[in-house]
């Protein structure tokens, strides 16, 4: 062979290696996969993502689970527990009669309560300005376009509005967020809602579709005049403002705690076996109400080759877990929901 | 002579002065050309390395992500960087040998009819859209059992194998038939001429195309999408749970709404480019090394 | 390289009247079915795409791939690839315009203006263009090329250009039609480039000699001899650049902004059939939504393969003529 062959010998042999060693930390790992046996993996609304990721280290020191959590959208999430590609579910939007037969036996359960901000992106402008539903509902269905619209000036009197073009942003993914900010429009405009009613997805007249609540959030502090609807939790952390909403009572109340708590108050009776809530749009008798807060559910196969380790971390994030909450303004679920939730967890069994 | 878009008119003299105006004109638009295609690498590698500047740490490398940090806390991509390496590894493992049997079969045993059926399949499979593949796998492995690294290295194989298919048939067919007669003739079997003569003499140009397929798969998003984007925080080696990937791990921070999380999309974007680089220019140089050792060989 | 031809000097059948040796049937029989493997995978990802859209498939039938419509709204759900088909066209079609004049200027310049030293390093350069990833491309996108075009070069269309339909009010976000347009032809501008070059290359020298023998000058002989001879493969360069755009589907979904409607505006958001896969595929939850969405992915692959094959088999018939067999064909 020509001497230019030990040159190529010699890669031939340093390749050879390199792959042996990726099969050889692949294997590694592959039998190292006792410990797959406490990974617990979920997938699903991204509204509740920023709360999850708080429980990761935590529950690994508790109980030594390892918590995967991709946020895929609710959408997302229903259809991965549905496949069963994922141990759990998570999604705002509560599944429809339709989803709970393809899920062949899951329950809902609600683990986690806060509220969806409108956020904005004005140059100048402050925090908190003053918005009521039907003014919202006319923005996201393209009739008012720009700032300085008289219904908007005459909700924030005194407030200099600039006449910067409205931009919409919206969620391109099935989303929860989206199910419960379309509910509140569908429950104060009726034009809304015989059009665009109420849906993980709508078909939106305008504006720019972003995935996922960090897509959103990304795409309206890039946009000069945008308004977007995101998880609260997502506002605080990226420093976005955020309206004062109107509700029934006509008082403009925040996404904080005592808003959600409040808002919480209309609803606490979860709906018989889908456990159900409803809190948006609540009615005049909660007038320090958020108008715009919801649960959001863990989908949970019933039987389930996890299901002891599913019903300790279940059993965990709706107690333990709820304090890692209200600093991402997620209000600790009320007791009268948090019994039927326990009940409900009591469900889930092993496999076979 | 197929100059038929040459005219009598074009050469007459009297032109001369406007026809060499608009051939410098052409000049100097081709040129332009040239530079504007230096310039956009140049701005999207510089912009790249500007903005990773800042994020660019020992600590991408070894640390793990922390979702939703609050406050400063010392983060990186380890978990997207060995996943990358287990899945493109996994992969090359998949498509190498096929790829490589496949040439073998192709130059050295189909008759003409099942060559073009086979080369046929190769040139369809590299023309699939990396998201088909992606949805494709999906419907093989994902549903009912979840993603996993697995899935995930299978579907860059499907993308690898045609690379590395024609590549080693490019070389495979270098080798001169005097050579293959030579070991026959003295009597040694078909197999071992195959395997101890003829592949020999390619290795550099299966190299060549084994390093050009991981160049292009090491940066594949679409594929590992559906097969493997639902993964944990904590760096794993274990192939049989979703992995991240380098590639998916830049997707999902691009869409964030955090500088910092663009900042290590940035930082991760530049060690991706600079792997790419390199394994790319240095196959391509190996090629030409192998090519013309090949050919002079002749 | 298409590689159905082997140069003459290749081998043939094996060997007939020779003593055949076990080791030889394992491997014929081994290389064979890997063979078979590989045809095999082609058919099962084709049947898998099929098996997948036959529920929207038997739901809409034809008409789906014309219909503008996408309401996933649960108990009215409608779905139709018009809107995304429109999106690929126009992207598609734009970014190769845009494209494909300057990958033949730069194939131009490296094969007859660029002086010796400078040509490998250039040629290097733009192949290392076609080495960036699409989801780097599409990061730069995001959060360079995007904010540049709407605070910067979209007004500015608008209002010098504005009375053409195409530059209407420029985007919000940055992400636009527009936007993704620049990205496909950055990324489909080395495919092209390359392929050219090679072509440009393969021109017998003594065609061009004889032009300049006859007076012309270098545009001149370009015109009249290297473009009439490499025609048919700048042809396939350009459907196989066109194929690389249909099928980018990260690169897009990352600067598109996301829509179904059909707007004339290239500074609006919408969605191509790659880009609408990307943004929807995991999150769908009814089967009908899955299947469209599949059904999105068949038309895509019937699309890309018809280009792929297509300029495949141009490149073949011109590589036949000449007797080269160009690299570098992705």
């Amino acid at each position: 062979m020509p001497k230019s062959g030990n040159f190529t010998r010699r890669i031939v042999l340093a390749s050879l290696a390199a792959t042996l060693a990726v099969v050889a930390a692949g294997t590694a790992g592959a039998a190292s996969s006792k410990r797959s046996a406490t990974t617990l993996s979920g997938a699903g609304s991204t509204f509740v993502q920023p709360l999850v990721s708080q429980w990761i280290s935590p529950l690994a020191s508790a109980y030594g689970y390892e918590l995967q959590y991709s946020g895929i959208g609710s959408g997302g999430g229903i259809a991965a527990v549905t496949a069963r590609t994922v141990d759990f579910g998570a999604s705002d939007a509560p599944l429809t009669p339709d989803q709970f037969t393809a899920c062949k036996g899951c329950v809902q359960i609600p683990w986690a309560l806060s509220a969806t901000s409108v956020i904005y992106n004005l140059d100048g402008a402050k925090n908190l300005l003053h918005m009521n539903g039907p003014t919202l509902s006319k923005i996201f269905a393209g009739q008012i376009t720009q700032w300085d619209d008289p219904a908007i000036k005459a909700l924030n009197k005194g407030v200099n509005l600039p006449s910067t073009k409205i931009a919409t942003v919206h969620r391109s993914d099935n989303s929860g967020t989206t199910y419960n900010f379309t509910e509140y429009l569908s429950s104060v405009s009726g034009s809304w809602k015989s059009q665009y009613g109420k849906g993980v997805a709508v078909n939106w007249p305008n504006g720019t579709g972003s995935r996922g609540s960090a897509g959103v959030a990304a795409t309206v502090s890039q946009t000069p005049g945008g308004i977007g609807y995101v998880d609260v939790a997502y506002a605080l952390k990226n420093h976005l403002k955020f309206f004062s909403m109107q509700n029934s009572s006509g008082k403009f109340a925040t996404p904080g705690l005592k808003g959600i708590l409040a808002a919480a108050s209309s609803d606490q009776k979860p709906e018989a076996t889908t456990n159900e809530l409803s809190i948006v749009n609540p009615p005049k008798k909660f007038p320090l109400a958020y108008p715009i807060a919801t649960y959001t559910y863990v989908i949970v196969p019933t039987s389930s080759p996890k299901a002891a380790e599913l019903r300790k971390f279940l059993f965990w994030a709706l107690t333990k877990g709820q304090s890692y909450g209200p600093k991402l303004l997620f209000q600790p679920i009320p007791k009268s929901v948090l019994v039927v939730a326990e009940k409900t967890i009591a469900k889930v069994k092993p496999a076979g | 002579m197929s100059s038929h878009g040459i005219s009598p008119t074009d050469l007459s003299t009297s032109n001369l002065p406007r026809r060499r105006k608009v051939n410098l004109a052409m000049e100097v638009l081709a040129t332009l050309a040239a530079l504007i295609a230096v310039a956009i690498l140049g701005i999207v590698v510089w912009s790249v390395a500007k903005r990773a500047a800042g994020a660019l740490d020992l600590d991408l490398l070894t640390k793990d992500p922390v979702p939703f940090a609050f406050g400063p806390v010392k983060q990186g991509l380890a978990n997207a960087f060995a996943g990358s390496f287990v899945l493109v590894g996994l992969a090359t493992l998949m498509a190498l040998p096929v790829g490589i049997l496949v040439a073998v079969y192709l130059t050295e045993f189909a008759p003409p009819s099942v060559r073009t059926t086979v080369s046929l399949a190769l040139d369809i499979l590299n023309g699939v859209p990396a998201i088909v593949i992606g949805i494709f796998v999906f419907g093989l492995f994902v549903v009912g059992r979840g993603q996993s690294g697995w899935a995930g290295a299978f579907a860059l194989s499907c993308l690898m194998l045609p690379l590395v298919a024609r590549a080693t048939m490019e070389v495979l067919i270098l080798v001169p038939n005097s050579l293959r007669e030579a070991s026959l003739g003295l009597g040694v079997p078909r197999w071992r001429t195959t395997l101890s003569i003829v592949l020999p003499q390619t290795i550099g140009g299966i190299l060549t195309g084994a390093v050009l397929a991981v160049a292009r798969v090491a940066g594949e998003t679409a594929p590992l999408l559906f097969t493997s984007s639902i993964v944990g925080t904590q760096t794993s080696w274990n192939p049989f749970h979703a992995l991240q990937s380098i590639p998916v791990a830049i997707f999902e921070l691009s869409e964030s709404p955090d500088p910092q999380d663009h900042a290590r999309a940035w930082a991760a974007a530049f060690v991706l480019l600079l792997f790419i680089l390199f394994t790319s220019l240095g196959a391509r140089w190996l090629a030409t090394r192998s090519r013309r050792r090949l050919s002079a060989s002749r | 390289m298409s590689s159905a031809e082997l140069t003459p000097d290749a081998p043939r059948r094996p060997f007939t009247g020779r003593r055949v040796r076990p080791g030889d049937l394992i491997l014929q029989l081994v290389a064979g079915l890997a063979a078979v493997a590989a045809t095999v995978l082609v058919g099962l990802i084709t049947w898998k795409v099929v098996e997948g859209a036959r529920p929207s498939i038997s739901e809409y039938g034809l008409g789906f791939v014309t219909d503008v419509v996408w309401s996933p709204a649960a108990g009215h759900e409608l779905y139709g690839a018009g809107s995304f088909l429109f999106g690929t066209a126009i992207t598609s079609l734009i970014a190769l315009a845009i494209a494909a004049p300057l990958a033949i200027g730069i194939a131009l310049y490296l094969t007859e203006l660029a002086p010796r030293f400078l040509r490998g390093p250039i040629t290097a350069l733009v192949e290392t263009l076609a080495a960036v990833p699409s989801v780097v491309i599409g990061l730069w996108g995001i959060l360079v090329l995007g904010p540049i075009l709407r605070d910067h070069v979209e007004p500015a269309l608008h209002s010098g250009l504005g009375f053409i339909p195409l530059f209407g009010t420029p985007s919000d976000s940055g992400s636009s039609i527009f936007t993704a347009i620049i990205v496909l032809a950055i990324m489909i501008l080395p495919i092209v480039s390359s392929i050219s070059r090679e072509l440009f290359l393969g021109v017998p020298g003594e065609l061009k000699e004889g032009a300049f023998a006859l007076g012309t000058t270098r545009w001149e002989m370009v015109r009249g001899v290297v473009f009439p001879y490499a025609r048919g493969g700048i042809a396939a360069a350009m459907i196989l650049g066109l194929g690389r755009a249909i099928g980018e589907a990260i690169a897009v979904t990352q600067v598109i902004g996301g829509g179904v409607f059909i707007h004339w505006n290239l500074f609006s958001n919408g969605d191509t059939l790659a880009s609408k896969i990307a943004a929807s595929y995991q999150g769908a939850t009814s089967k009908l939504q899955v299947a469209s969405l599949v059904y999105l992915a068949l038309i895509l692959l019937v699309f890309s393969l018809i280009m792929n094959l297509a300029a495949q088999w141009i490149v073949r018939r011109a590589a036949r003529k000449q007797g080269i067999t160009p690299q570098g064909i992705v």
